[in-house]
């Protein structure tokens, strides 16, 4: 840390203080100093940019930047924040998608939804919106939803028209004597779910691809400032639906620290367990998903046999399925009885029942390996490039988890060790699947012997722990959060005003977002075929992706 | 090396003994059940308070609130099916005890199975007040009101005669 200090001597600074165990929030006097505090960082090791959030401050007419630094081996993080002008005009920064490949893509984002220019950006195109939304910067506070929904029908005649332009364009571009042209992938692919990815191919090369995202663009961000701490649970759990536990943790944590409560232990455990389940059910997905993509059906066929066990415990406790808004800031939403621990118990027995033969059959498929081995290869200085996190950054060999890295909840308490894989293939990433969801296993065995064994001696009560009573109203503040989601690291940023009753600004850094960004960078010079399999293999969901 | 393919022998030949799930008959299964399963909204007019938290809770928007021919307690919620999301919000803050007023939990989940469905009304929980309690409630309103009155009325006498005697005494 001290090092990091140092760095930040040099420049005018506001104030420097050490946040959390891990974090250094530094807020920078003038943005022109971004650049070469980036590049000093940089050499210092924090190679990461995790995300970039502005906030748009209208009543002080200034849009303040958030920048995330992370250090993926030596854990070192830096929260850089600087302000800039609020009017369109002077709305610039400087980019650091040059020094920082990860940001490619946040900038962007930042670009549709806030209008801040980032000079000498490669690539600097509206990312996420359609195109009626262009150059209307729709999180700016000040932009009106409803005066744009009456207009529905010339958005949607908008769309359409840039569409058939934009094939008119792509076909125009390309030498009519070649072979080569736009194929595009989804949003309709067996494979793809809502996402299209525009394949420039000559014959089955693939020269380029320009992935098209934002077909399910709910807005989340937006709409969680529409509703009060409590009701923004349901917009937060949408970020995916496959793990929605673990994210309602990640906001949870974030308003639990700007309302200053601590949440009981029973209720830290009960996190443990859920979102261990949650990840469980989004793994089995994720292993279908890897083999669907390869034609085989069955791994998802026995997967979602397991995986049912497990989603009616969540049924049990919570009363859904899929959707439970089981986790609320201050704790869980409801007590726990015995008998669904039971329930549990039977998902673990069949999971434990099954889990040779998936390895046998599945795992050690000889296949699967001579096809996925030498696909979609991702090098440790990738990962750490490109921002890539989770299972994906994992089955590169990069140590990372945010559960033993910056441990939340009660994982302090729980024996875990970074679980990885050396090659960083398709086939390392279906591999890296299968252990988490053992490991997950192994800690849902000790969360569940710790919290019966706690209710035994009558230090829990879990039909009243589970909740500690939240102020109705916030004070003024800010605070970051992040939670090891079933995809990677999801980081929140939490802006609240004075009495607040609902959030200001939440920034929900989500994992698909970056793994998309690498799609282009494994497939060009491969093949058509090998669309699916490394697609698939990147874990890659578009609810997360386009929030 | 033998030991391993008997392994693997033994390990497949199991199939032969367990029955394939494909062969289960799930219609004869009994479903998993959960009593805190959120289904289909059951509101009780008669407890409800009027209070029009699950409305401001809401957050979808999907209650709407009945306007009644009260003077106090005179809003009751009404549910859009088509609009909920089913998060149970509503019932956890819903302040009536010892029983929540709505209440989903324990619900149906086959609100919208059953043939088809030509209007959108199908989709809504509406509360169907029965006349006979509209007229009681009126009854005990208007009682009291008269109640009210007649004491007002009684107090604003013994006030005057007070005052009366008052004057007379001076």
């Amino acid at each position: 840390m001290d090092d990091l200090k140092n760095i930040f001597s040099l420049f005018d600074t506001e104030y420097i203080t050490e946040y959390k165990t891990s974090w250094l929030k530094v807020k920078l006097s003038f943005s022109s100093n971004l650049l070469d505090v980036a590049q000093m960082l940089q050499k210092n090791g924090l190679r990461t940019i995790s995300t970039i959030s502005p906030t748009d401050f209208i009543d002080e007419n200034k849009i303040e930047m958030n920048y995330f630094f992370e250090d993926l081996v030596t854990k070192r993080n830096c929260w850089l924040k600087c302000d800039i002008p609020r009017e369109l005009k002077h709305c610039k920064i400087e980019s650091l998608s040059n020094l920082f490949k990860g940001a490619l893509w946040h900038e962007r984002e930042a670009y549709s939804m806030f209008g801040v220019k980032f000079l000498n950006h490669p690539d600097l195109r509206p990312i996420i919106l359609s195109q009626d939304y262009y150059n209307k910067f729709p999180f700016r506070k000040d932009f009106d939803w409803q005066e744009h929904e009456k207009n529905s029908v010339e958005n949607m005649n908008l769309i359409v028209e840039s569409f058939q332009e934009e094939e008119h364009l792509s076909e125009n571009k390309l030498d009519p004597n070649s072979s080569e042209m736009i194929l595009n992938w989804g949003p309709t692919h067996p494979a793809s779910g809502p996402i299209r990815l525009k394949v420039h191919c000559d014959g089955e090369d693939i020269l380029g691809i320009d992935p098209d995202i934002g077909f399910v663009w709910r807005a989340l961000e937006h709409l969680v400032t529409q509703k009060d701490f409590v009701g923004a649970i349901v917009a937060v759990e949408r970020l995916c639906f496959m793990d929605n536990i673990n994210s309602m943790v990640c906001y949870a944590q974030a308003v639990e620290e700007i309302a200053e409560i601590e949440i009981t232990e029973f209720a830290k455990w009960m996190r443990v367990l859920l979102g261990e389940v949650g990840r469980i059910s989004s793994h089995m997905m994720g292993m279908g998903g890897f083999y669907n993509a390869m034609g085989l059906h069955t791994v998802a066929m026995w997967n979602m046999d397991m995986r049912e066990l497990f989603l009616d415990f969540l049924e049990s406790y919570s009363g859904a399925r899929i959707a439970t808004a089981s986790v609320e800031a201050g704790g869980v939403r409801y007590g726990l009885a015995p008998e669904m621990l039971e329930e549990l118990q039977k998902a673990l027995d069949k999971f434990d029942a099954t889990k040779e033969d998936i390895k046998n059959i599945f795992i050690n498929n000889p296949t699967m390996k001579m096809r996925a081995a030498k696909l979609g290869i991702l090098t440790q200085d990738e990962v750490q490039e490109y921002a890539l996190c989770g299972v994906v950054a994992r089955a590169s060999g990069v140590k990372t988890d945010i559960r033993i890295d910056e441990p939340y909840a009660a994982y302090d308490q729980i024996e875990l060790e970074y679980v990885t894989q050396k090659g960083g293939s398709a086939k390392d990433r279906l591999f890296q699947l299968f252990e988490e969801i053992e490991q997950s296993v192994s800690i849902i065995k000790q969360a569940k012997k710790h919290i019966e064994q706690k209710i035994e001696e009558g230090e829990f009560n879990p039909t009243k722990d589970y909740m500690v009573k939240m102020p109705k109203k916030l004070p003024k503040g800010e605070a970051i959060a992040r939670v090891e989601w079933a995809r990677g690291e999801v980081l929140m940023h939490l802006v609240t005003q004075e009495k607040a009753k609902s959030p200001y600004r939440l920034k929900m850094k989500a994992p698909s977002f970056n793994h998309t960004m690498m799609v282009e960078h494994l497939l060009k010079g491969e093949t058509l075929s090998d669309i699916p399999l490394v697609f698939g293999s990147l874990y890659i969901c578009q609810g997360d992706l386009d929030r | 090396m033998i030991l391993e393919i008997l392994k693997k022998v033994l390990r497949v030949s199991r199939a032969l003994f367990v029955k394939s799930p494909a062969q289960e008959d799930v219609r004869f299964t009994k479903m998993h059940t959960s009593s805190r399963y959120r289904g289909k909204h059951s509101i009780d007019y008669e407890t409800c308070i009027g209070c029009d938290s699950c409305n401001k809770i809401c957050p979808t928007g999907a209650i709407t609130m009945k306007h009644l021919p009260f003077k106090k307690q005179n809003i009751v919620p009404e549910v859009n099916l088509s609009i909920c999301i089913f998060c149970g919000l509503c019932e956890d803050v819903c302040p009536t005890k010892p029983h929540k007023s709505i209440v989903l939990s324990g619900g149906r989940y086959d609100m919208i199975s059953g043939g088809w469905h030509k209007d959108q009304e199908d989709f809504w929980v509406h509360v169907d007040i029965p006349q006979s309690y509209i007229d009681a409630r009126l009854e005990e309103e208007e009682a009291a009101r008269v109640k009210k009155e007649l004491a007002a009325k009684k107090k604003a006498a013994e006030a005057a005669a007070a005052k009366a005697q008052e004057g007379e005494e001076s």
